[in-house]
């Protein structure tokens, strides 16, 4: 069976028809994994072992005539979801040999789904970066071009959907984190509202912005995906008690007459003319089909990226001073206390999550509070108004999902704010708790994919998901020849 | 007479007395083997999240309402960052800016005079761990069993001028939180906790002195004693012309001093901020309505019942709402048999006298307030002698049982033997000629030398009704 | 604007990390730059109200309190050195 770029429901259909076993199709991905990782380098952890088991169990839901859309479907992980028993890394020196005793509520509900877990992807440490290459296990390359990187954090995630290695991904979002590395590998990518997927398990970066998604091949995968790990659930509690809807249901659906907003900050001089000119082109072409384009304006947009950044390394300082050499994770050496947790915070971090540490403090420190963080929620504010107004007369926005398209690996070394800069396209929507969904609006000459973000009103996945298929229907994505 | 006026301030950690921890579902009891009461919530692991306790709420506004506190309608929680190993999210939640309670004050009263103690504010917050050091091995050993155990803390003004003041604040909250059934109140399980802050200045001065933190105060003595210590420190140093430090100190309660704890205060910087893992909370006036006309009746409203209802004087009723046990224990009694006050007298002369003596304990008292008031009525009916209600009583604490099935068994009933009264009533009189004289010329005190010599010999074999009546028949003949 | 010797210092006191000499200098460079960057929130002139954040929750949709039973200690400390039952810190210096 040829699996490239395999989908969801081709995969349920063969598995179903027994055209292949679960067994079976999980070796396919695992032998692709040993053929091409060494190059993609996605993976940290290759789950050879439990994925058998989790396939011979999948098989007989299957025999049983039990199966529902995951069963048998082979799944890849983010390294910083909580797998009872399998190594959760965060892709840091700091949790090198972690095991959590528990299982997060979104691999609870694949399990119950009978999903198959071929491994854990990498990723920025502690998801920290757009570019994987501050992972401290597996510096994940682009399968469009390994000399690039596959954008982060959840490259491991996306670059494995990419490459074939995986047919879908659960990756999670803090500031772009899934819809970024979508974009620069070519796949599809949503991070959902806020408090639509639980948190529980996912080991914390910016606690209110943290969102779980899945990155797939297409936005209908990705919509397979949402209906088996959204809910309220009580071990989170700021997971929404909302309706989940069957998110395919709008799929397929035309987009005649769906008010798309493309707001004039994200086609600044910042953005690059190859991708301002794709994104544009995808949206003549939704128009074509009967979708209005809207001007308007999203002022706050100037001050994003201190925000989000004030605001998630805030939240990233405390949330990461937990990690102390005592309880799990790497214990350094001390004759005191104290000794014992500098040595292990300052030999276990990597230099990025060190960075965002002193600037987490730096924004909370006495003196300093005022003047950034609580100015940082005061901007979060003012960009949820200024979003609302442009949902009073849109139905979606329509934005590129990166500034550029996959860089060279290296390029953005050693130099943090041009790296922060960079995310300018996707952290508003974290900051707003909106969902975002990345799809591939075109290629550059030398081949890179470039994307397309679709934004939509808290808690309407179901509308961004359809406009997303409605572009997908009329493109040709192109897989990487790696 | 000290030149110096005392001003001092307090905060109360008070043990919520839930069934589950506030942030995860481990049970909050108290003690249990090391981390066998946590989660991986309780015990920070990465990825875990907190969920609020609904009843740890509900609890804290009873102790608002309880303190005359004003409620907020909307409150939420921030988190504390310190590193300490008792702590595993290297954070503790917290309240900072918008407490539950706001602005309330309690009346307390010291020898006599009433004065209200105004509350600061009152917050819901989560326990830290316990450390076991190892002072051979120069490591601790960490329990987290009370990691997320609820917590409030109730910070008043600083509205104390002396140890007495602080004592009967102390007294009084732990009553209330008693009765309002949200804390047990056991200090030397730490479920109950103080720190005081301290500071003198010259009395006439408007100006506050520069203040010091005691902290780790586990008894009512201790905290008395570390008062009157530190004052008579900060005196000394004033009276040298010395400075008082702003500090935490500790109070060596066997050296009787207070001495600084090494610590590096001024590195000290919270970073409290909201804990986006916990949405606020608004509360519907409903709700508030709820949560109020829930809280049981109060040490106040029990004294005036007893006095209004049973006509107990103030001073007794006072004794038994001094006591949460005590006073449940009198109304179970007061249900069984409706004589209040023979069971209050009953409760304060011979119970408590024996709690006092250390042979009873309301902790652990193996008879319950039926049994007690039992062995009331017996007494009140001429059933049994006060003598031999005593010796049932003893047995009841001792070894529990109902006083009938004692009296059976130990033959300790009033027989109305009234061949036998006559019998020993005659010879008294018989024998005692010159009192039968004295009697009937009027002087009514020797009556109670006939009653006396009576008991004596019949030794419950009749009641002291029918002893009185008997004599009393006799000698008008 | 640079960062001051003894504001980084203070930064990794409360972060708890330590930094040799060289890195020190390296760290503060780019703390400079960063928060340059952060700066440019301060011209950005509304004020926050915490009350006018629409993530709060009802007060019923709390958890009711029922205690469940707890996790198994082992399986707690199997990422930590332990004995009896418990995590090993080094003795805290007060």
């Amino acid at each position: 069976m040829d699996i490239t770029r395999a989908k969801i429901r081709d995969l349920r259909a063969a598995l179903d028809s027994k055209q292949i076993g679960a067994a079976e199709l999980c070796d396919e991905y695992l032998k692709r994994i040993d053929q091409k990782d060494g190059e993609v380098k996605a993976f940290i952890t290759v789950t050879r072992e439990k994925a058998a088991e989790q396939a011979a169990a999948a098989q007989k839901l299957i025999d049983a005539g039990k199966a529902t859309a995951l069963t048998g479907i082979p799944i890849a992980v983010k390294d910083n979801i909580c797998i009872d028993g399998v190594k959760t890394t965060c892709a840091s020196r700091m949790l090198e040999n972690f095991i959590p005793p528990y299982n997060a509520t979104v691999i609870d509900k694949l399990n119950a789904e009978g999903y198959v877990l071929l491994g854990r992807t990498s990723m920025d440490e502690f998801a920290m970066g757009g570019s994987t290459q501050t992972s401290a296990f597996a510096k994940t390359t682009n399968p469009y071009n390994t000399e690039c990187v596959p954008g982060g954090s959840s490259g491991g995630s996306a670059a494995a959907v990419s490459a074939s290695l995986a047919p879908v991904s659960l990756g999670s979002d803090t500031g772009g984190s899934i819809r970024q590395p979508s974009s620069f590998c070519g796949v599809t990518g949503i991070k959902p509202t806020y408090g639509r997927v639980s948190r529980y398990g996912l080991v914390a970066f910016a606690s209110s912005l943290d969102q779980i998604g899945p990155i797939a091949n297409d936005a209908r995968d990705c919509a397979i995906m949402l209906n088996a790990i959204c809910g309220h659930d009580p071990h989170d509690a700021t997971s929404a008690r909302v309706n989940v809807p069957d998110f395919t249901e709008k799929l397929g659906q035309s987009v005649k007459g769906m008010k798309i907003a493309m707001p004039k900050e994200f086609y600044s001089d910042d953005i690059d003319d190859d991708v301002k000119q794709a994104v544009v082109n995808a949206a003549k072409s939704l128009e074509a089909q009967g979708a209005q384009l809207i001007d308007c304006s999203i002022p706050g947009l100037k001050y994003a990226i201190p925000a989000y950044y004030l605001i998630a390394c805030a939240e990233a300082a405390s949330n990461l001073s937990r990690f102390d050499g005592i309880k799990y994770g790497f214990r350094g050496e001390g004759r005191t206390f104290d000794e014992l947790i500098r040595d292990s915070r300052s030999r276990g971090f990597g230099e990025e999550v060190k960075r965002r540490i002193l600037l987490g403090n730096y924004a909370l420190s006495s003196g300093y509070y005022d003047a950034y963080y609580k100015k940082a929620l005061a901007l979060k504010q003012e960009i949820i108004k200024e979003y609302n107004d442009i949902f009073d007369i849109a139905d979606v926005i329509l934005t590129p999902t990166a500034p550029t398209p996959a860089y060279k690996i290296g390029a953005q070394d050693n130099d943090p704010v041009k790296m922060y800069l960079a995310d300018i396209c996707t952290v508003t929507v974290n900051i707003a708790s909106l969902p975002g969904i990345n799809t591939t609006c075109g290629y550059t000459e030398s081949g890179l994919p470039i994307g397309m973000s679709v934004i939509g009103r808290r808690f309407d996945e179901a509308t961004i998901l359809q406009c997303a298929d409605a572009f997908e229907q009329g493109f040709t994505p192109v897989a990487p020849q790696i | 007479m000290s030149r110096y006026i005392p001003t001092i301030g307090l905060e109360t950690h008070a043990e919520l007395s839930t069934s589950s921890k506030v942030f995860c579902t481990c049970s909050a009891e108290f003690g249990g083997t090391p981390n066998s009461r946590c989660c991986p919530v309780c015990s920070g692991l990465p990825g875990t999240l907190p969920v609020l306790n609904k009843r740890a709420v509900e609890y804290i506004i009873k102790a608002g309402y309880v303190m005359n506190c004003d409620i907020s309608r909307f409150t939420k929680w921030d988190r504390k960052n310190y590193f300490y190993p008792d702590l595993p999210k290297a954070y503790q939640i917290s309240q900072m800016p918008r407490p539950v309670c706001l602005a309330g004050k309690v009346r307390i009263n010291v020898d006599g005079e009433e004065k209200d103690i105004r509350i600061n504010r009152i917050h819901l917050e989560e326990d830290a761990g316990k450390l076991v050091h190892d002072e051979v091995n120069r490591i601790s050993l960490a329990d987290y069993n009370r990691c997320g155990v609820p917590l409030i803390e109730i910070v008043t003004e600083p509205d104390f001028h002396s140890a007495d003041e602080v004592i009967a604040y102390i007294e009084k909250i732990m009553l209330l939180l008693q009765y309002a059934g949200i804390c047990d109140c056991k200090m030397e399980q730490g479920s109950i906790r103080c720190d005081v802050n301290i500071s003198i200045a010259p009395k006439g001065s408007s100006e506050l002195g520069t203040r010091t933190e005691l902290k780790n105060l586990n008894s009512l003595k201790a905290i008395a004693r570390a008062i009157e210590v530190e004052i008579e420190r900060q005196e000394e140093l004033l009276d040298n012309g010395e400075k008082v430090v702003q500090e935490t100190r500790r109070f060596n309660e066997a050296l009787g001093e207070t001495t600084a704890m090494r610590s590096k205060e001024d590195a000290h910087d919270y970073r409290y901020f909201p804990d986006p893992d916990i949405p606020p909370i608004i509360f519907t006036e409903e709700e508030l309505a709820e949560i109020r006309a829930s809280i049981p009746e109060l040490p106040e409203q029990r004294v005036a019942r007893y006095v209004e209802e049973y006509s107990i004087n103030k001073k007794d009723a006072d004794i038994i709402v001094g006591n949460k046990k005590i006073c449940d224990f009198f109304d179970e009694a007061t249900a069984a048999y409706n004589n209040p006050k023979a069971i209050a007298n009953y409760i304060i002369g011979e119970l408590m006298r024996r709690i006092n003596l250390g042979e009873a304990d309301m902790e652990n008292l193996k008879f319950g307030g039926a049994e007690f008031a039992q062995l009331v009525e017996f007494m009140q009916t001429d059933k049994v002698s006060q003598a031999n209600a005593k010796t049932i009583l003893r047995e009841m604490i001792e070894n529990g049982g109902s006083p009938k099935d004692i009296a059976d068994a130990q033959d300790l009933w009033i027989k109305e033997d009234n061949d036998l009264l006559a019998k020993v009533v005659d010879e008294i009189i018989a024998n005692n000629p010159k009192p039968v004289e004295q009697y009937k010329n009027g002087d009514q005190k020797v009556f109670g030398f006939f009653m006396g010599q009576a008991n004596k010999t019949l030794k419950g074999a009749a009641s002291p009704k029918a002893i009185q009546e008997y004599i009393r028949k006799k000698l008008s003949e | 604007m640079a960062i001051e010797l003894k504001t980084i210092q203070h930064l990794c006191e409360l972060s708890k990390l330590n930094y040799d000499e060289a890195g020190l200098e390296k760290v503060m460079g780019e703390m400079s730059d960063i928060i340059d960057l952060m700066d440019e929130i301060k011209s950005f002139d509304l004020t926050y109200d915490d009350t006018k954040d629409n993530n709060s929750i009802k007060f019923c949709d709390t958890r009711e309190d029922v205690a469940q039973p707890s996790f198994p200690t082992e399986k707690l400390l199997q990422n930590a050195e332990n004995t009896d039952g418990c995590y090993v810190v080094p003795k805290v210096v007060e």
